[in-house]
């Protein structure tokens, strides 16, 4: 079942054309949406919320129409913007609890789920505390926890991770994985981090200028680059001349040899060539395939 | 220490109101707002003591009436009357309605909810409205039961009574519009608070200055219309022509024809909640 579809989604500004064309279907699961600032990736979202009309093209979100079923689409989605947006001088237990009933649950409920939800993003005591005081990465839980409140079927958040440091990061990308598999809940994640988005995303979409570069499983992304990096002491140039004449393609990365995998045979012809030049092998890795690359690649190739 | 279980994510079946319990419990939310409530003790203290301000009246009539057997404010003055405090409340207060929501930013999380720029303004309108007219209605309602107790001699006057508080809600109506569309215009809640109160006293004090200058070049009837520069005085014509009571602006001066204050006083409030309704659905598209 998709959880959102657009065809041909088109949205021009007076000055820029932020969405151009988007043709895209999304699953249920953890979905990645990369693309450089600039991107397109928050107007996206604005027009699957309903909040902004495209200019041409449809967008359908949990099998509704963004322009005719918009409110309807809000009860059933979560958003969390990516800029700062909490009021500091309440407690984040007041505003999660006025959220929810914001999207129709009744008090005893919203109480409920609040308490339940800041308990999953791992607010403690501190969320009866003023959100004035919070750290950087107590706002960000908050502001997951209410896109989280009413219990969402979709939830899409923009660039969770932006200012936290490194263990921040790593906790918010975990919650975000269990939150599309434990919790069930559909996940729309952006980022410009392709890294990041590698641990935790079941599907990857890439945008550039509002246009689509790619969308495809995560599988995909790395499979299409398998390569092994060879490290030997001495004599990397009659290794390098050895693989290419057995039929590997070799590329020189520094003091290594980056061969690509055709097969497990690949990995025997190294072993041979190494033994027959007797060379000193220090190292034989799985190269180490970021999607990044991939990227790199296909902005390169537009 | 207790060890907690994780019982893990539970999903939410239960009811899913509609839009028009949002908007109440918006409202709600943006009153308790207003009186401070669930903030700190700090944001309850100026609201707090103004309301109490509005009550010092009502209790002397109360006492007046109790011992002197006599009246003392009518009610149908109460408001003119006791104009600055209540002007003082809503350049304090408007703005703590809606400066937050812009400043923070914290509109995206109502509008990414089913909730759109109508509802919520209606809510902060509303929510502004009833803050007003509690502050009005409640002493005006304290010295009506203060009059049914002492039992003065005759009828009570439960047709000004009546006449009052409902001229309070057509007043709370047009301040709160206003009050929150020059609020709602920065994000700063002491520039707000500063706006408010500098077109409450440019209204005011626009009354006697164009008022003396036309009565001095000998146009009477032009000068009455003055009157309705400031809002209290302009409420008054109408609950003077609807209900007969006695004009309130200074020296008893007769205001001009009661059709003329209505009309005007319809058009202020429709302009106010235009200007609100633009500024928020600029707001909304950021």
């Amino acid at each position: 079942m998709h959880i959102l579809a657009t065809e041909g989604l088109t949205k021009r500004f007076p000055t820029v054309t932020a969405v151009d064309q988007l043709t895209v279907t999304v699953g249920s699961g953890v979905t990645g949406l990369v693309g450089a600032n600039g991107a397109g990736k928050s107007t996206l979202i604005k027009i699957l919320l309903g909040l902004l009309p495209p200019t041409g093209g449809t967008a359908k979100v949990l099998d509704l129409d963004v322009t005719a079923q918009g409110a309807e689409i809000r009860r059933l989605v979560g958003y969390m913007p990516e800029h700062e947006c909490l009021p500091p001088d309440v407690s984040a237990t007041e505003l999660v609890v006025h959220l929810a009933q914001m999207s129709g649950l009744p008090r005893t409920a919203a109480r409920e789920r609040a308490a339940d939800v800041l308990r999953h993003v791992g607010l403690a005591e501190e969320r009866y505390r003023a959100v004035g005081g919070y750290s950087t990465g107590m706002k960000q839980r908050v502001k997951l926890a209410q896109a989280l409140v009413h219990d969402p079927k979709l939830i899409f958040l923009d660039e969770p991770t932006n200012g936290l440091d490194p263990r921040g990061r790593d906790e918010m990308l975990t919650l975000i994985r269990r939150i599309g598999t434990e919790f069930g809940i559909s996940v729309l994640v952006t980022s410009h981090l392709l890294g990041e988005l590698e641990r935790i995303c079941d599907h990857v979409i890439v945008i550039d200028a509002g246009r689509l570069l790619r969308s495809s499983a995560i599988g995909e992304f790395t499979q299409a680059t398998q390569t092994v990096t060879v490290e030997v002491d001495e004599g990397l140039e009659p290794l390098a001349a050895r693989l290419t004449a057995d039929g590997q393609t070799v590329s020189r990365q520094g003091r290594m040899l980056v061969v690509k995998v055709a097969g497990a045979e690949t990995y025997d012809v190294i072993r041979d060539a190494a033994v027959d030049l007797d060379l000193c092998l220090i190292r034989l890795e799985q190269g180490r395939h970021r999607i990044e690359d991939v990227f790199r690649e296909e902005v390169a190739s537009v | 220490m207790s060890e907690i279980y994780d019982i893990g994510y539970r999903h939410y079946d239960g009811p899913r109101l509609g839009r028009g319990y949002a908007t109440r419990a918006l409202a709600v939310h943006s009153l308790r707002g207003v009186f401070g409530l669930g903030r700190t003790a700090r944001s309850k203290i100026v609201p707090f003591s103004l309301a109490a301000i509005m009550l010092l009246p009502a209790i002397v009539s109360i006492a007046l009436m109790a011992l002197a057997k006599q009246r003392g404010i009518p009610y149908s003055g109460f408001a003119v009357i006791m104009q600055a405090v209540v002007a003082t409340f809503l350049a304090s207060q408007a703005p703590t309605v809606v400066a937050p929501d812009l400043r923070h930013r914290v509109l995206p999380l109502y509008l990414s909810r089913p909730v759109a720029v109508v509802e919520y303004v209606t809510a902060k309108v509303a929510a502004m409205t009833v803050a007003l007219f509690l502050l009005v209605a409640v002493p005006l309602t304290l010295m009506y039961a203060g009059e049914l107790l002492v039992d003065l001699e005759g009828p009570p006057l439960t047709q000004e009574y009546l006449g009052a508080v409902l001229m309070a809600l057509v007043l709370a109506v047009l301040l709160s519009a206003f009050g929150l569309a020059i609020s709602s215009f920065t994000p700063r809640r002491g520039l707000g608070v500063a706006s408010v109160i500098a077109v409450y006293l440019l209204s005011s004090a626009s009354v006697p200055v164009v008022y003396g200058t036309l009565y001095s070049s000998g146009n009477e009837s032009a000068a009455a219309w003055a009157w309705l520069a400031n809002p209290f005085w302009l409420v008054d014509s109408v609950q003077s022509w609807l209900f007969g009571t006695p004009p309130h602006s200074i020296e008893s001066a007769a205001y001009p024809s009661g059709p003329a204050s209505l009309a005007i006083l319809v058009l202020l409030i429709a302009v106010g909640l235009i200007a609100l309704a633009l500024r928020y659905r600029k707001a909304a598209s950021r």
